[in-house]
């Protein structure tokens, strides 16, 4: 198969990148086209830095609620079982 | 989530072995190629939850309560690595630094370090792929910095080599790639983590 290329400068396509522009524009929650050009591509890449800084904090948020809903788990609770019969099946 | 199914029969230890993820799809650079599956299919959400789920387990066992939310977090960022494919650069930068945060922290046993770093260097990037900003290994080429601006690169791009695990090193068209591939397996992980926090929340009388 086709390791990773290395791309020399001016060798990356524009239709390469505008590919991958799109897809980065559907992972966004908000994704409204507003033309093509370097103004709109900074723009993704603005809104793409704080959606991945938005997950980051929910990661952390998240993190904190399930340590805190462990503290009130015993090996008997229902969560516990769950857990365990989901590592069975 | 799906019910798991039950078995009178309890075999602790016999429970197959997780479907393995989708291999990564091609990466053929042909205009009429069509584009690749998504890696958000179902057996790469099992594969994450099962990562997760096992070391929320362990988590529960033996991590004492002030340290559980890092080692949460923590495993977290590993599941997802694991669960991605490990062709991907961030999931080998996110690995590596995991690997490293644990040498770190048996530095007193030497043989048990000795193999730590024995891991490191093994699970380090091959010379053909480009190694992440501060991965100093013995094994990865030496890292000569971010290379240099193309282009018509957005100035916002180096904010995004910032942020995305192992995306120092990357040249702008990877690193919209590895951004993408990034930004569907955290999200993954964020909903994996919210339907874990409302299955174990604790019933609401007002609920329905």
């Amino acid at each position: 198969m086709s390791s990773r290329r290395p791309s020399s400068r001016g060798n990356i396509s524009e239709d390469e990148i505008n590919e991958l522009i799109s897809k980065l524009q559907a992972l966004l929650p908000s994704s409204r086209r507003r033309g093509s050009g370097q103004a709109s591509t900074t723009k993704l890449l603005k809104e793409t830095c704080s959606y991945i800084k938005s997950l980051h904090r929910e990661v952390d948020d998240l993190s904190d609620r399930l340590s805190d809903l462990m503290a009130t788990m015993d090996h008997n609770s229902p969560g516990a079982e769950i857990i365990r019969s989901i590592l069975r099946s | 989530m799906a019910g798991g199914k039950r078995t009178t029969a309890r075999h602790q230890h016999n429970h197959p072995p997780p479907p393995p993820p989708n291999p990564s799809p091609n990466r053929g650079r042909g205009v009429a190629d069509p584009p690749p599956a998504s890696d958000d299919s179902p057996s790469s959400k099992r594969m994450l939850a099962f990562h997760f789920l096992r070391a929320l387990a362990r988590i529960h066992s033996t991590t004492p309560a002030p340290r559980r939310p890092r080692t949460i977090r923590r495993a977290a960022y590993s599941s997802m690595a694991r669960a991605a494919s490990p062709r991907r650069a961030w999931t080998q930068a996110l690995l590596l630094r995991r690997a490293r945060s644990r040498g770190v922290a048996v530095v007193g046993s030497s043989r048990r370090a000795v193999l730590l770093r024995r891991r490191v260097s093994a699970s380090a990037p091959p010379p053909m792929l480009r190694a992440s900003a501060g991965a100093t290994s013995a094994a990865a080429p030496p890292v000569q910095g971010p290379p240099p601006r193309q282009a018509g690169e957005p100035a916002r791009a180096d904010a995004l080599r910032r942020i995305v695990p192992g995306g120092a090193g990357m040249e702008y068209c990877s690193l919209l790639d590895e951004t993408a591939d990034y930004v569907l397996h955290l999200r993954a992980q964020v909903q994996l983590m919210q339907s874990l926090v409302d299955l174990f929340s604790p019933p609401n009388p007002t609920s329905n």
